[in-house]
């Protein structure tokens, strides 16, 4: 119990720096990589980091235990995102896509990391921003549909409607992607 | 039911979230149905693009950036709140000083306040309305009175004037 007490959760409430400091590192991979995953942009997803981190300075206090932080770092990190996309990037058209990769059977053989990378990302922007944060959360964070949708503040059964509509149209995308090569 | 009512399910199906009392449904339909296998396969396919393309870690440096990028903002938070904080000190020493100042302001104000109307007050009535003039048939005569009381210390001395009748 003593040690709960002075934690660095502790005391980077009472406004030690240098325990705060700890708490990011414990959870940087978490923000950052999400951030990434949402904003498909390096420097953007860094830039939603460190507001996120802002954030949870200025709410220490709120967040009372250290099971609650995931939870709360994964609402505030798709709620920075969300505005910052909304902010900086419009979705992607099929028709914009440029033809850069060549034809090919399967998808996974004939992109090369680069490339796969990017195909991937325009096919995230096709979604809408639920979308995009349901399956993220889902399929590459790994959470449950419940944590999810407690992450999103939604029900379960509108992330499961969200995941999976988001799951077609992605291979929709994959598809058409390749369709046009041939 | 025609496939587009399965799609949803085979969605889930794919990755894993489908309850399990459907699995069952799921599977006898994608064994029967071509279509059906062409879109679980792409949903797999497409999964499977996604997990590989996020796979790749991300460099130790950009973590340590997003860190020395928080604690330089919340290091210019403090030394700005410091700053206000000397403001509000140097404010609140002023009230104090104005409060305790206060109660002299007020009775030099009470002093003053019963003078200042009556002047302006007189001279208007003298310009717009002047009173009439009395002629005086007689000049005026001063008289002293001298009051003694029954304390020899106390003598009370009143001087009036009397005036003279008027027409």
């Amino acid at each position: 119990m003593a040690q709960a007490v002075d934690g660095p959760d502790a005391r980077a409430r009472s406004g030690d720096l240098a325990a705060f400091e700890a708490v990011m590192r414990q959870y940087e991979r978490l923000v950052l990589v999400t951030a990434l995953r949402l904003l498909g942009n390096l420097e953007d997803a860094k830039d939603a980091s460190q507001e996120v981190f802002l954030r949870l300075y200025r709410n220490l206090a709120k967040v009372e235990a250290a099971s609650n932080y995931q939870a709360w770092l994964y609402r505030v990190t798709v709620n920075v995102c969300y505005d910052m996309g909304r902010r900086r990037r419009p979705s992607v058209a099929m028709e914009d896509v440029p033809d850069t990769v060549a034809a090919g059977d399967d998808p996974q053989q004939c992109l090369t990391g680069a490339e796969r990378q990017r195909v991937l990302q325009m096919s995230l922007r096709t979604l809408s921003a639920k979308e995009r944060a349901a399956v993220v959360l889902r399929d590459l964070e790994g959470l449950s549909t419940g944590e999810v949708a407690r992450a999103l503040g939604s029900s379960e059964a509108t992330v499961r409607s969200q995941i999976s509509k988001a799951r077609v149209k992605m291979r929709d995308f994959v598809e058409r992607y390749f369709r046009r090569r041939i | 039911m025609n496939c587009g009512d399965w799609q949803e399910r085979i969605a889930l199906y794919a990755g894993g979230d489908l309850a399990p009392v459907e699995v069952q449904a799921v599977e006898r339909h994608v064994e029967e149905c071509a279509g059906c296998q062409m879109l679980l396969s792409g949903l797999r396919q497409s999964l499977g693009l996604l997990l590989e393309a996020h796979g790749e870690p991300v460099e130790a440096a950009h973590f340590a950036a997003v860190r020395a990028r928080v604690l330089a903002e919340l290091e210019r938070g403090r030394a700005r709140a410091w700053r206000f904080a000397w403001m509000y000190a140097m404010a609140a020493a002023v009230v104090l000083l104005a409060v305790t100042m206060w109660p002299r302001t007020e009775q030099r104000l009470v002093l003053h306040v019963p003078h200042a109307p009556t002047a302006p007050a007189v001279a208007k009535v003298v310009v717009k309305a002047p009173l009439p003039q009395r002629q005086v048939t007689e000049p005026s005569e001063t008289v002293l009175m001298k009051i003694e009381t029954d304390n020899p210390d106390v003598v009370i001395y009143w001087i009036a004037e009397t005036k003279g009748e008027t027409k």
